[in-house]
C-alpha cells in the first residue's frame, strides 16, 4: 500500500505537486493520471525516496522509503526506460542492482526471461530500441519481487504487441496481491487496466476513485437521435422540456434524457427516426473535460483562429483539430 | 503481530546482513566498473603511457647526458623522469573518476543506484573505495614498472650507478648517466608516491563529479584546477604567487615525487613529499566531504 499525505514539493515558486493526498490498495491495478507536466514524475520520485518533500509525507506499507531495510525487495520502479549506461549489458546492469540487496544472481536470468530479453542480456542496453529498454525496466522493478512496483508511463515507445504484454503483466503482478501504481497521460490505456484511479492536474487531486465511478460521476448521459425532420423533432423535444442541441452530421444531440424518452416524443409527434442510440462519454473524453483547464502546455492549432484573421476566414478545420 | 496486506511469499531467499548498505554497494560498483569499456581503455593508457613515456624519455636523456651543461645533470633525475607519464595519467585518471559518477547522472540511472541504497553515503564510499583501489593498483603496479624499466634503459645505453653516499657533485661530473635502484634514498617512496597522486587526484575527480553532476563541466573543472590554475597563477607577481604555486595539485605532485628536495631544484617552490601527499589527501578529503552533503542534501 502506497498513502501520500499532504505531499506538496515547490521548485522556487512553481508548486509542482500542491497538498496531495491519496491511498492506492494492494490488489488492484492503480492508474495515476494527469496531462504532461502536471506532477506524476516528481510524485513518483517522491515516493522513492528520491525528491525530498516540501510538505507532507508519503509512505508504502507504512513506512517511508528511506527507513526500508530492502528497498528493491519491498518496492520495484521503471522511473526512466533510458536509465542505463548505454555501453553495459542488460545481465550487468541488473546484476549491479541485484548486489545492493543481497539478491541472488539466478534471479537476474529469471527477470530477463520474464520480460523475454533473455536472449540479448549480454548486448549492450544501447543498442536496445526504447520497447526493449522498457522491458529492461520492467525487469530491474521486478527484480526484488516486490510487494510494491512503480511503472511511470510504462507504454511509451511500445508497439502493439507489447502493450498488450505490459497490460497483461500489471494485471498479474496485480491478481498476485501486489500494489501496482501506473502514471499515464492516456486515459484510453488506463480504461482498459486500471480498476482505480488517481488522477491530478498542476499538482493538485482531482479525483481518487475506481474507473466506474470516475465514469459514471463525471458524465451526463446523451442520446443521438437522427431522423429526416431535423427542425421538426429539434422542436418536439425542446417543447417536451429537452435539452437539444445540434450532433454531427445533422443528427441531435438529447441530454439528460434517455432513449426511451426521446423515442416516446418522437412517436407521439409522428416523426420518423433513423437512429437513436444512448451515447457513453469514453473516458478520454471526460478526462480531457476535467483536465482542459489543467494542462500547462496547450498545443496550437495550425491554423486556429487568433487575432488578426479576417473575419469569415475558414476556422472550422483549425477548430476541429484543436478539439 | 499482525499484518495489514495479505502475505505474499516470496521465493528469493532470505538477505544476509541487516540492511541494503556499504557491502552491497561495493560489490554493486565493481560490477559497474568492470562492465563498461572506458574503464578498460583508461586504464590501458595509464599503463602504455607510462611505461612508454619512461622508456622514450630516459633513452632521450641517456643520449644526451655526454653533452648536457652542469646545471642539467644536477636537474637530472632517473626516478621522476621514469614517471613522467603521470602528467598523462592524472587527466585520465580524472576522466575515470568523474564518469564514475557523472555517466549515472547523464542516463538517469543515478536515480536507480540511490534508490536501490537509500543510505547515500554508502553509495559516495562505495563508489570511491572501489575505483580508488582499482586506481592504486593499476597506478603502482605502472609506477614501479616504469622506474624498473627506465632505469633497464639507462643501463642499455651505458648508464651507470653511483656509489652510495655520492652528492650532487658526483652526478655532475659523473662520465655516464647515472642510474638510480630503487634503494636509492627517497626512490621508492618517490615511486609509490607517483601512484598515490593518481589515487588523490580519482578521487578529487569523483568528488567534483558529485558535486556538478555533469560529465563536461565535471572534466573542465578537473583539467581547470590541473593545468589553468596554474597558467593563472603564474601570471601573477612572483611574490604572491610563489607562496601559492605550491599549493597547486598539479606541484603537489611533483613534491610527492621528487627524490629529494634540493635547493638546487625548485628553490622552496615545492612542498616536501610527505607534507605534499598530506595537502592532497585533505583537498580530496574535502571535496569528498562536500560531494557527500550535496548528495544527501540535493534531491537526486
Amino acid at each position: 500500500m502506497i498513502s501520500a499525505v499532504g505531499l506538496s514539493k515547490a521548485y522556487g515558486s512553481t508548486r509542482a505537486v500542491d497538498d496531495l493526498s491519496f491511498e492506492v490498495r494492494s490488489g488492484v491495478v492503480t492508474g495515476f493520471l494527469g496531462p504532461n507536466g502536471s506532477g506524476k514524475s516528481t510524485t513518483m520520485r517522491m515516493v522513492m525516496g528520491l525528491d525530498r518533500p516540501t510538505a507532507g509525507s508519503v509512505t508504502i506499507n507504512g513506512v517511508g522509503y528511506h527507513d526500508l531495510r530492502w528497498p528493491l525487495r519491498e518496492v520495484g520502479a521503471l522511473l526512466e526506460a533510458k536509465a542505463v549506461h548505454p555501453g553495459r549489458s542488460a545481465y550487468a546492469h541488473l546484476l549491479s542492482l541485484a548486489q545492493t540487496n543481497d539478491i541472488p544472481r539466478s534471479r537476474v536470468d529469471d527477470v530477463l526471461t520474464m520480460v523475454g530479453l533473455d536472449g540479448v542480456s549480454r548486448r549492450k542496453a544501447g543498442k536496445f530500441s526504447l520497447g526493449m529498454s522498457q522491458r529492461l525496466g520492467i525487469a530491474s522493478a521486478l527484480l526484488g519481487d516486490p510487494g510494491v512496483l512503480l511503472f511511470d508511463e510504462p507504454i511509451n515507445g511500445l508497439d502493439p504487441e507489447g502493450i498488450l504484454w505490459v497490460r497483461n503483466l500489471l494485471k498479474s503482478l496485480a491478481a498476485e496481491g501486489r500494489t501496482v501504481f501506473v502514471s499515464s497521460h492516456l486515459m484510453s490505456e488506463m480504461a482498459q487496466t486500471a480498476t482505480d484511479l488517481v488522477v491530478i492536474g498542476r499538482g493538485r487531486l482531482i479525483s481518487d476513485t475506481s474507473v466506474e465511478d470516475f465514469i459514471v460521476s463525471n458524465t451526463e448521459s446523451t442520446v443521438l437521435v437522427r431522423t429526416p425532420e431535423t427542425e421538426r423533432l429539434q422542436g418536439v423535444l425542446a417543447a417536451a422540456g429537452l435539452r437539444v442541441a445540434p450532433g454531427p452530421d445533422g443528427g441531435l444531440v438529447v441530454t439528460g434524457a434517455t432513449a426511451v424518452q426521446v423515442g416516446e416524443a418522437a412517436h407521439a409527434a409522428g416523426v420518423m427516426l433513423h437512429e437513436l442510440s444512448p451515447q457513453q462519454a469514453s473516458l478520454e473524453e471526460v478526462f480531457m473535460d476535467m483536465t482542459s483547464d489543467m494542462v500547462d502546455y496547450h498545443g496550437l492549432a495550425p491554423d486556429a483562429p487568433s487575432d488578426g484573421v479576417p473575419a469569415g476566414a475558414p476556422t472550422g478545420a483549425g477548430a476541429e483539430v484543436a478539439r | 503481530m499482525t499484518t495489514i496486506a495479505p502475505t505474499r511469499v516470496t521465493s528469493l531467499p532470505e538477505p544476509r546482513g541487516r540492511r541494503a548498505g556499504l557491502q552491497g554497494a561495493l560489490a554493486s560498483e565493481w560490477t559497474k566498473l568492470r562492465t563498461v569499456r572506458s574503464t578498460w581503455i583508461c586504464l590501458a593508457i595509464i599503463v602504455v603511457a607510462g611505461v612508454g613515456l619512461s622508456a622514450l624519455v630516459l633513452s632521450i636523456e641517456a643520449g644526451r647526458w655526454a653533452h648536457l651543461a652542469a646545471g642539467e645533470r644536477a636537474l637530472f633525475d632517473p626516478v621522476r623522469s621514469s614517471q613522467t607519464g603521470l602528467f598523462l595519467a592524472e587527466f585520465v585518471v580524472g576522466v575515470l573518476g568523474a564518469l564514475v559518477v557523472t555517466s549515472e547522472y547523464g542516463t538517469g540511472a543515478m536515480r536507480t543506484t540511490l534508490a536501490s541504497v537509500p543510505h547515500r553515503t554508502s553509495v559516495l564510499i562505495a563508489k570511491l573505495l572501489v575505483v580508488g583501489a582499482v586506481v592504486l593498483v593499476v597506478a603502482e603496479v605502472t609506477a614501479f614498472a616504469s622506474f624498473f624499466v627506465g632505469q633497464a634503459v639507462l643501463l642499455g645505453q651505458g648508464g651507470t650507478s653511483l656509489p652510495a653516499g655520492s652528492t650532487l657533485i658526483d652526478q655532475v661530473h659523473a662520465a655516464n648517466v647515472p642510474v638510480y635502484g630503487i634503494g636509492h634514498p627517497g626512490a621508492l617512496r618517490a615511486v609509490f608516491f607517483g601512484g598515490l597522486y593518481l589515487v588523490l587526484l580519482t578521487f578529487l575527480a569523483c568528488a567534483i563529479g558529485f558535486i556538478l553532476r555533469h560529465t563536461a563541466g565535471s572534466i573542465s573543472t578537473y583539467v581547470g584546477v590541473l593545468l589553468v590554475l596554474p597558467l593563472i597563477v603564474s601570471i601573477l607577481p612572483s611574490s604572491f604567487a610563489n607562496s601559492f604555486e605550491k599549493y597547486l595539485p598539479s606541484n603537489l605532485g611533483l613534491g610527492m615525487t621528487a627524490v629529494t628536495t634540493r635547493t638546487t631544484d625548485f628553490a622552496g617552490t615545492l612542498l616536501t613529499p610527505w607534507v605534499a601527499a598530506g595537502v592532497l589527501a585533505a583537498y580530496a578529503v574535502l571535496a569528498s566531504l562536500l560531494a557527500g552533503w550535496l548528495l544527501v542534501r540535493r534531491d537526486a
